[in-house]
């Protein structure tokens, strides 16, 4: 184990670590466990408000570390009171949440026809089904999405979505250029 | 044991090393199996976490109480092998070893392949990913909130959509760096669109013809369908070059006004001062009739300035001021400063008082034939007959009137001004509106000759009104010139011309503005409810409800009755129709005090004029019909 074991960390202390990746972060020390060899940071450490990065760093990557100075404890152990209840709401929020999102992101898809997927998802209803992208619920665009890919749905329809499909191509190249 | 369950077995730690997801769907599928094993409902039992090795009861419990805190958000993780997977704190194993779970997680960082995402690389459903101690370096959470209270602050917050929450701005792909647009080189046909307005009204240039043989749309426009027709006849020529040369009076004008400023070609050497926005966009905030009243000032000094130099202000109101303490009597005084116009029909009464008392002080000198003051009288009914002077008759006038100091009764006076008027001429009540001469016309100016009669007053024993007696309200001409006849160093002035501006000193009065007369038959002003209470009802209107004036006898009492309900909140807001105006508008009511006091008061059934009086820092801004 390297050094950080041996080392009684003040809670409170704001210190300077480098990591043995080459990550380097300021932070303050709200705690750390011994068994588990947590150290948990308070990064912005000046800044108010609520919100400040937390990083619980496994101690044993820490490469060298420098004592920036001493600060309170950032915990008021007052207030460390945990709701539990709302805890779990937040969890289940969070969780909903995401499930919205990874809705849009098809599973094993190129990122390219992920990136054509949210392109149209801007202006048209538009969902997965498999690897090929239903637009309206009628149009389908497959795989490699070009506008030749284009089919279903009415003749009006179907031609909205090849001339979206085209400007988002072309959007697509300008800002990323090479990869389409 | 909970805390166990909620973690995998150990021994399948291993098989978890591959928690980021290969991109084989094996991979994907294992991670499946192995969580849906797991309760949805973090666990818990971290509270209880158990003390292993028993030391480190304090610290221990901080992590505890951090990492339940922590569940719910997102987090990164950085692994050992570089990668940072991102997902919802789950869960975690505090013991011994560290381990983690995170819900909804996905690599958005992949340590082993350095450099960019490859390009093909397939998208990955999130899912629930177990990161063992050992592959743990660190936790990252961004915007943490550590105690309970923050969180509900937090959430309360999130309640609220913004539109970039609703709009997903995650999804969005980061637009590019915009470049400002420079032409290129090889667009030669855009100059034209450059000069193709470049004449204002260009009469060769079609558009429907052009549109026509473009594109072939034929158009159905006819222009006299959506103006007047015009009549080409004979007179078409004659009538085309007094209309331009009007037009060229009216772009030449002088204007203090930025925006036609702007349009006319004008600018002011101070302009550099005002930013985009005040040129094109601020909303410029002046009293009322200030900007009249801006204008004539500054448009009158600046013809003064240019007639007389800047010298000439000073001493006209050094001898303004001189002759005014001498002759001045305070009625002339206070109508000079007043600087409200008041209606046509006072104005001369007093002025006549006035002028007849100046013409025993004052000796004016008569250049030329200066009315008497006995003609001043008659001059009243003329008044309305002048118009316009001319710039050059006020030249004249001014320089004759130099020495004179014109007390003048205050309607026409504009005090701000510094009027060279010096000659005291009958004021003109009516007055005569001074016209802004046009610009071409200032530098003419005849010395000793008389121009217009009407302007010159002193001119012409023809009784012409001086017209210098300006109604301030008249707007546009203003004050001052009133000098209007005078001759300054000349004889005695005609008590005809009348006599503009009195005080040189800028006041911060407005000399447009018209005097203030009560008038009892003005609709009443309906204040805000806060005033409600403090406002003495002075005379004036105040209208109560229809059913309240049915009763005649019953006056007062139901006047008490209606008055209650109806006035305890606010005003009274209807207006009793058959109710004839007021014309003696002595009667009122406090809304909130004794109402049968005053019945007597009331007498007739007639409506009851209630104006509130206005705190004093609340300026009147209402207008006496």
């Amino acid at each position: 184990m390297d050094g950080a074991n041996g080392e009684e960390f003040a809670v409170g202390c704001i210190l300077a670590i480098e990591t043995t990746l080459g990550d380097e972060f300021e932070g303050q020390i709200i705690t750390y466990d011994r068994p588990s060899n947590i150290l948990v940071l308070q990064e912005g450490a000046t800044k108010a408000g609520t919100g400040r990065n937390l990083r619980l760093l496994k101690a044993n990557y820490i490469k060298d570390f420098t004592l920036l100075g001493r600060g309170e404890d950032p915990l008021d152990l007052k207030k460390c009171y945990v709701d539990l209840p709302s805890i779990q709401a937040r969890e289940e929020a969070a969780l909903r949440q995401a499930e919205v999102e990874a809705e849009r992101i098809g599973i094993g898809v190129t990122s390219e026809a992920q990136s054509i997927y949210d392109a149209l998802s801007k202006t048209l209803p538009v969902y997965w089904d498999k690897t090929v992208i239903v637009v309206m619920k009628e149009v389908r665009v497959c795989s490699p999405y070009l506008p030749e890919n284009v089919s279903g749905g009415t003749p009006a329809a179907n031609e909205r979505v090849k001339k979206v499909l085209e400007l988002e191509r072309k959007r697509l190249q300008v800002r990323s250029p090479g990869q389409f | 044991m909970n805390l166990q369950q909620a973690v995998p077995p150990r021994s399948s730690a291993n098989g978890f090393g591959r928690r980021r997801v290969d991109r084989e769907t094996g991979a994907r599928m294992d991670d499946n199996r192995m969580h849906s094993g797991k309760p949805t409902s973090p666990n818990f039992g971290l509270a209880n976490g158990s003390k292993v090795g028993g030391v480190a009861g304090p610290s221990h419990d901080r992590l505890i109480y951090i990492m339940t805190c922590l569940v719910g958000q997102r987090v990164e993780v950085l692994v050992k092998n570089g990668s940072i997977i991102s997902g919802i704190f789950h869960s975690a194993n505090a013991d011994k070893d560290f381990g983690v779970v995170l819900k909804m997680a996905q690599v958005i960082k992949d340590g082993s392949i350095k450099g960019q995402k490859p390009f093909n690389d397939t998208v990955k459903k999130p899912q629930t990913m177990i990161i063992p101690s050992r592959e743990l370096v660190h936790i990252l959470a961004k915007d943490a909130s550590l105690s309970s209270d923050d969180g509900h602050a937090r959430e309360k917050r999130n309640d609220l959509l913004i539109d970039s929450v609703i709009s997903h701005p995650h999804h969005v792909e980061v637009e590019r760096e915009l470049e400002r647009w420079i032409p290129d080189e090889d667009v030669p046909a855009c100059s034209e669109l450059e000069n193709i307005f470049d004449g204002t009204w260009s009469r060769k240039w079609d558009q429907f013809e052009t549109n026509e043989t473009l594109f072939g749309v034929k158009s159905t426009f006819n222009e006299e369908l959506y103006t007047t027709k015009l009549e080409k006849g004979p007179q078409m020529r004659e009538l085309e070059i007094e209309a331009s040369r009007i037009a060229r009076e009216i772009e030449g004008e002088e204007t203090h006004d930025h925006h036609l400023a702007e349009e006319r070609g004008i600018y002011f050497h101070e302009d550099f001062d005002l930013d985009e926005e005040s040129r094109y966009s601020a909303v410029r905030r002046e009293a009322d009739g200030g900007r009249y009243e801006e204008n004539e000032n500054s448009f009158l000094d600046a013809h003064n300035m240019e007639t007389f130099g800047d010298s000439f202000g000073s001493a006209v109101s050094r001898s303004y001021s001189e002759v005014l303490s001498k002759q001045v009597s305070s009625e002339s005084l206070a109508s000079s400063t007043c600087l409200s116009a008041d209606e046509d029909s006072q104005i001369p009464a007093d002025k006549d008082a006035h002028v007849s008392g100046f013409t025993d002080h004052v000796t004016w000198p008569s250049s030329d034939s200066l009315v008497k003051s006995s003609l001043f009288m008659d001059e009243k009914n003329r008044l309305d007959d002048k118009m316009t002077k001319d710039q050059d008759a006020e030249k004249i006038l001014l320089n004759e009137c130099r020495d004179r100091i014109i007390s003048e009764e205050a309607q026409t006076s504009k005090s701000e001004d510094v009027h060279p008027s010096t000659h005291l001429k009958g004021l003109s009540p009516s007055a005569v509106t001074y016209d802004p001469p046009s610009s071409d016309q200032i530098n003419k100016c005849p010395a000793g000759e008389s121009s217009d009669s009407a302007i010159s007053g002193k001119l012409t024993s023809a009784n012409e009104a001086v017209n210098t007696s300006l109604r301030p309200g008249c707007s546009t001409s203003s004050t001052s010139e009133h000098v209007g006849s005078g001759s300054v160093s000349g004889g005695p002035l005609s008590p005809s011309s009348s006599v503009g501006s009195l005080s040189s000193e800028k006041s911060t009065l407005n000399p447009n503005a018209k005097e203030f007369k009560l008038n009892p038959n003005a609709k009443s002003f309906m204040p805000s409810a806060s005033l409600r209470q403090h406002t003495p009802a002075s005379d004036g209107s105040f209208y109560y409800a229809n059913n309240i004036s049915a009763a005649p006898h019953m006056h007062g009492i139901s006047m008490g009755i209606g008055i209650g309900p109806t006035f305890g909140g606010h005003h009274p807001v209807v207006y009793s129709p058959q109710a004839a105006p007021l014309q003696s508008p002595q009667a009122y009511i406090h809304p909130n005090g004794p109402l049968y006091g005053q019945q007597m008061i009331l007498g007739q059934p007639r409506p009851l004029y209630y104006m509130p009086t206005y705190p004093a820092e609340m300026p009147y801004k209402g207008r006496n019909f």
